[in-house]
């Protein structure tokens, strides 16, 4: 920030927007940029940086920053860190910048504390009083001049939910003086930060009591804690909760299957006219097999990431979310993690995306990290194809215990399998992960509101461009990587391969589509991933899984419900008649040196075991690079989620076998 | 016995709080408006007896209990 004596405006200045938590902060921002916005990260950590443009007059641009919401200016969260260095950063000298500090008026002391700090940072500023509408409705009036007389600095009334008081902070901004500084309180005659801060306060109680009239009890705390008393209650909050619940789960699975259906199929239609087009070759196939079914491997998330972010931003900005969280914390705490670690862990039966996106609202570090790197344990939808699949090929339909099918038994132990071993890691990882940042659980909760539904919309936009721009550069990236290594192959075998059914698919009578598909599946065993198939079944043959299965466990890092299609690929061989489906041919595939069939009740269980714990999706990685700002952690992921794996499988198939 | 601490109070009780043995713990409740002399309402008790969800003028802030055990208190 620029030294204050050179201040100057011409025609752009940058607005620095600081407030507490639930004072309004991103309301602002929105009313003023509107969808002129975008959102980043600062530089080294992941806290979210938004910075958007607005006109302050014909003249004057203005660049906005919303930094993350703190309470006062001694940092004790990475957020606040972020908050405090950007303030005192006095290298940003290309233009000229204005702090704003806005202020929840309904709840005036707390809120000018940090007002006050920022004041003896000697910057330009400007109050913005926010929520007056508040302020009316419990019958109080504030006399804005005399505060600005007290503060030193232009103070403006707004209301930021319907953008009041806009055109009075513009002008505001438009004729900024530099005013003559003087400290709020001299640092030097306080002994600590402690005394400091009541220092302050005393100050600012005198204040309060010279400008704020009130003539009745405050109304809105008075509806919140009626509402609490229901939301809160140890029966029916739970119950609630549970309702809200099941209305997500349903939205997430059954509404966003329709669009998903959509977008499949429209990149299936899309690329047979893409390659039909293009002349035939590897461009072609590149762009059909290799891009584009990496671009619609990221866009088919959408429909549930919009979503998932859609309730989340409703329960955080009706203030539901942190009754939430005192209602599961006691619970939660016990396994190192908090309260709000229970969006992401039940998002995460729909899809680890958005879940692990969504555990941005734990503001502590540690608490964050345990439940985004737990969040992949949770059976998600992907696994849904493999499980149903392998159940259906092991156990009979008919086959029952105490009257109940086995087969639903064995689904539900799968998903329970998973969320056990969540819990497990967390508690154990809990000791092992080191962390500076106290764990005071310490949490507003925000008086209930309705949201602001243009908020909630530019939450959703800005979480779907986050993952389709971030994640994405990822998922292309492995998906390329996986399509070169399951289309070539080492040596001339792939062109003998070609030519053997050049001369097959001449013969009079033949059916070429049968021939196609058993020409892709020959090319599949010689291909690069064909080979690396071979060349790791030693290494899992103790699991009972042979090459085949190898192959579909590299392929299915793209995502998991392409082992279902890589299976349908590698058993098309040798089925002349091409009637079976999937499960039968499976069903009938015996090992060719011992005779004995490959799908056995033990080799079943085995897959499926890895399945559930293994962390077979490249989107989930991807996500995970993005959140934990590294390769770090989702290589620990990785890693541990695939020992775990395997040696569940290898135990598994040990006591079945 | 007489209720000195936070921890001890029950739904509704009111009391007037006069430090806190963290000084981590104070920085951050001071921020938020919760300081020596202002008068704590014990809003609710999650089940399980914790957190505890306390309101000072018209803040509501939920604390665990480890940390309300520190905060000494005097009912009023």
């Amino acid at each position: 920030m620029q030294k204050a004596e050179n201040f100057k405006i011409e025609d752009k200045v940058r607005i620095v927007l600081v407030g507490n938590p639930n004072s309004g902060k991103s309301s602002l921002f929105n009313v003023l940029t509107g969808l002129n916005q975008r959102v980043g990260n600062f530089p080294g950590v992941t806290v979210e940086k938004k910075v958007g443009n607005f006109k302050v007059n014909k003249k004057l641009k203005a660049e906005i920053v919303d930094l993350p919401g703190t309470y006062s200016l001694s940092p004790r969260s990475e957020d606040e860190q972020v908050t405090f260095d950007y303030l005192n950063d006095n290298n940003r000298t290309d233009i000229p910048e204005i702090i704003i500090v806005i202020a929840d008026a309904s709840n005036l002391k707390r809120n000018l504390l940090l007002a006050s700090q920022l004041i003896d940072l000697e910057k330009p500023a400007i109050l913005a009083l926010n929520m007056m509408d508040i302020v009316e409705r419990n019958q109080q009036s504030i006399d804005v001049e005399q505060m600005a007389k007290e503060f030193g600095i232009p103070v403006v009334p707004i209301n930021a939910r319907i953008g009041k008081g806009l055109d009075q902070l513009k002008e505001a901004i438009g004729s900024y003086k530099l005013p003559p500084f003087k400290k709020f309180v001299d640092n030097h005659e306080t002994k600590d930060a402690l005394d400091n801060t009541l220092v302050r306060y005393e100050k600012i109680k005198r204040i309060v009591e010279a400008t704020l009239k009130t003539k009745g009890e405050s109304k809105t705390a008075i509806l919140t804690k009626k509402i609490d008393k229901i939301l809160t209650h140890k029966v029916f909050g739970y119950l609630i909760f549970l309702f809200v619940l099941f209305i997500m789960f349903q939205a997430i699975f059954s509404w966003s299957s329709i669009p998903m259906d959509w977008i499949e199929n429209g990149f299936l239609v899309f690329g047979n006219w893409l390659s039909n087009i293009l002349p035939e070759g590897i461009i072609n196939d590149l762009l059909v097999d290799g891009v584009l079914a990496g671009l619609g491997g990221i866009v088919i998330f959408i429909p549930q990431i919009a979503l998932l972010f859609t309730f989340i931003a409703i329960l955080e900005d009706t203030g539901y979310l942190s009754r939430v969280s005192f209602l599961m914390d006691a619970l939660l705490k016990r396994f190192g993690l908090s309260g709000k670690s229970i969006i992401p862990l039940l998002g995460g039966a729909a899809c680890a995306v958005p879940a692990i996106m969504s555990a941005r609202t734990i503001s502590n570090k540690k608490e964050r990290l345990l439940t985004i790197f737990i969040t992949p344990l949770i059976s998600c939808s992907a696994r849904i194809p493999v499980y149903t699949l392998l159940i259906a090929l092991i156990i009979p339909a008919e086959q029952q215990i105490w009257s109940f099918n086995l087969q639903g038994i064995v689904m539900m132990a799968l998903y329970l399998l998973g969320f056990v071993a969540a819990i497990v890691t967390s508690w154990v990882m809990k000791t092992m992960v080191k962390s500076d940042e106290r764990n005071h659980f310490i949490m507003e909760l925000p008086i209930y509101r309705a949201p602001r539904w243009s908020n909630v919309g530019i939450t959703i936009l800005n979480k779907v461009k986050v993952f389709l721009f971030e994640a994405g550069k990822i998922i292309i990236t492995v998906s390329i990587i996986l399509w070169v290594l399951s289309t070539y192959g080492p040596g001339d075998q792939m062109a003998n391969i070609d030519e053997k059914y050049q001369v097959i698919n001449q013969t009079p009578g033949v059916d070429l589509s049968l021939s196609n598909e058993q020409m892709a599946s020959e090319k599949l065993e010689v291909s690069y991933a064909g080979h690396i198939g071979k060349f790791i079944e030693p290494a899992i043959k103790p699991l009972g899984f042979d090459w085949k299965i190898g192959i579909s466990i590299i392929t299915s890092f793209a995502a998991r419900e392409v082992f279902v299609g890589t299976m349908a690929t590698l058993y098309s061989v040798g089925d002349e008649e091409n009637t079976a489906s999937i499960k039968q041919k499976m069903a009938r595939a015996t090992n060719p040196s011992t005779g004995e069939k490959v799908y056995t009740k033990a080799t079943g269980y085995s897959l499926l075991i890895f399945y559930a714990f293994a962390l077979q999706c490249m989107a989930t990685v991807a996500i995970v690079v993005k959140e934990t700002g590294g390769w770090k952690w989702p290589i620990i992921q990785l890693v541990y989620m695939g020992a775990l794996a395997y040696l569940s499988s290898l135990i598994v198939f040990q006591i079945f076998s | 016995m007489k209720i000195t601490t936070l921890a001890e109070c029950t739904t509704g009780d009111k009391a007037k709080l006069n430090g806190i043995d963290d000084e981590q713990l104070s920085i951050q409740l001071f921020c938020m408006g919760c300081i020596p002399g202002e008068t704590i309402t014990i809003e609710r008790i999650a089940p399980f007896g914790d957190p505890i969800m306390i309101s000072v003028e018209d803040s509501f802030i939920s604390i665990r209990k480890e940390d309300a055990e520190k905060m000494r208190i005097e009912k009023v």
